[in-house]
């Protein structure tokens, strides 16, 4: 896969860089900021884009490196970095676009597996959302929408957790080593039981229904 | 209590207790002794320095708020990508040991868990001296994101608006400590009324807070950042004092002990 990278920290920067050699993949540009980083992508293609959220040219350059290149290409894929993961920023990366998009924690992408499959994910549209986040938003539900959660499954409560990674569900399927169509009857049921639609057939609609929803429970944006 | 790790996590230490101190009578002793222990061997002339005006002790707050700013940032870039860095290593290190060695890269990532571990350790403590989220966006965001650890259901009303470091820092944390003693409240009696089964009828019976950030317009300064809280029991306000008063700011409480209203309000530099 052909990658660039805008990361400020100079440590991380060259860290990522051997690791994503390492592991095969033909790293066309790595910057210092986002700025830099657009410039070398207007002439240079690229499948996927990794960008630091915290770096210049403002306090969260990285998204707004993120707005432009979607904007120039729609189709080059979008992995974030951050030293936190937080909802708010969760967020804010949805709205720069639901597909081929990823959020991480930085130590969580140092193995050449990992990196890979997140960057496999992106580079054919799914979501990626970074697991500690996404099992937080499932296990911290609030108010109305704890009683909701509390009435599935372990199971299926897997499944959530999962479906709120951003994961497919051949990728569900084979976590849970259940197969795909076992998750598609979990996911009906906790449709169900959410009171969701089950009309988001497409991928990642569904996890912005999942996503939206865990979300909702905390007043506000 | 929030206010410790500050406090032992850098260059904070010696002058925050000072800070503190200077309110109180017992105060003066504090910035005094030092200075004059060693010129003089008679304690009874030792001179006891002028107590710093209130400007100059809300400038040395204020201060302290942007140290506990900088201290955040610190960690970011410093140990926290350090320690990320370490991890990328440890991934190439594995990538390089043959497959024929399942122990070592077992051991390989059970480093790297480690090391998660760690840095969740270090947000925990950032988030203590001041919440990268408040830096960035504000008090909405961060207060939302803070919503989650809390058990007491909340409804946030904050704007977009900027109120400075200082003042967004002592909100930050006097609604946290605020919301935190209401928790532990809620925790201890069990009084349950008979018909409540569910887990969630204790949270409708308590009602929601709503926590409300406002600006209200002052004509001598740039501005008063003012927080209300409803449906709150106002004996929780006394941990909110100390940490407005410093910068100036002031306590208002209405309604019963049961469920009243508490505003703060903090001038804005």
């Amino acid at each position: 896969m052909r990658v660039a990278l805008a990361e400020d920290g100079a440590l991380f920067r060259e860290g990522l860089l051997m690791l994503l050699q390492a592991a095969g993949h033909e790293v066309v540009g790595c910057t210092a900021d986002g700025d830099a980083l657009v410039e070398l992508l207007a002439s240079q293609p690229a499948d996927v884009a990794i960008l630091d959220i915290r770096m210049p040219p403002e306090p969260d350059g990285g998204l707004v490196t993120a707005e432009r290149l979607r904007a120039a290409h729609p189709d080059m894929g979008l992995l974030f970095l951050s030293h936190y993961a937080e909802s708010h920023y969760l967020m804010r990366i949805l709205r720069i676009g639901t597909d081929s998009i990823g959020y991480r924690l930085k130590e969580k992408v140092g193995s050449v597996d990992v990196l890979t499959d997140t960057l496999d994910r992106i580079g054919s549209g799914e979501i990626v959302i970074e697991p500690v986040l996404a099992k937080r938003l499932v296990e911290r539900p609030r108010g109305d929408k704890k009683g909701v959660v509390a009435t599935l499954s372990e199971r299926e409560l897997d499944v959530l957790r999962l479906m709120a990674e951003g994961r497919s569900n051949n990728g569900i399927a084979a976590q849970l080593f259940v197969t795909p169509k076992a998750v598609e009857k979990h996911i009906a049921n906790i449709f169900g039981k959410l009171n969701l639609h089950a009309d988001t057939a497409e991928h990642h609609r569904r996890v912005l229904a999942v996503l939206t929803y865990l979300r909702s429970q905390r007043d506000g944006d | 209590m929030m206010l410790e790790p500050a406090q032992c996590a850098g260059d904070a230490p010696r002058t925050a207790p000072e800070q503190g101190t200077p309110e109180e009578s017992s105060s003066a002793v504090t910035p005094g002794t030092p200075r004059t222990a060693y010129p003089t061997t008679d304690p009874e002339q030792a001179t006891r320095l002028p107590a710093p005006a209130p400007d100059a002790r809300r400038r040395s707050e204020r201060d302290q708020w942007l140290r506990r700013r900088r201290l955040e940032r610190q960690l970011h870039d410093g140990a926290a990508l350090r320690i990320s860095a370490l991890t990328l290593q440890l991934g190439l290190f594995r990538h390089r040991v043959p497959d024929a060695e399942p122990d070592l890269h077992a051991s390989i990532e059970s480093l790297q868990d480690e090391l998660h571990a760690v840095l969740q350790e270090l947000r925990d403590v950032a988030g203590k001296i001041y919440p990268p989220l408040l830096d960035e966006a504000g008090l909405g965001p961060a207060l939302r994101e803070a919503a989650d650890r809390i058990e007491t259901p909340l409804r946030i009303d904050a704007p977009a608006d900027r109120f400075g470091p200082a003042a967004e820092g002592a909100a930050y944390f006097a609604i946290i400590e605020c919301l935190a003693a209401i928790d532990a409240a809620a925790c201890e009696p069990v009084t349950q009324k008979p018909g409540a089964q569910e887990p969630e009828a204790h949270e409708t019976a308590t009602g929601p807070v709503e926590v409300l950030v406002r600006r209200d317009t002052d004509e001598q300064d740039g501005g008063v950042l003012a927080v209300e809280l409803t449906g709150v029991d106002v004996r929780h306000a006394e941990p909110m004092l100390d940490q407005v008063r410093r910068l100036g700011g002031t306590i208002d409480v209405a309604g019963g002990p049961g469920s009243g209203t508490i505003t703060a309000r903090i001038p804005c530099e």
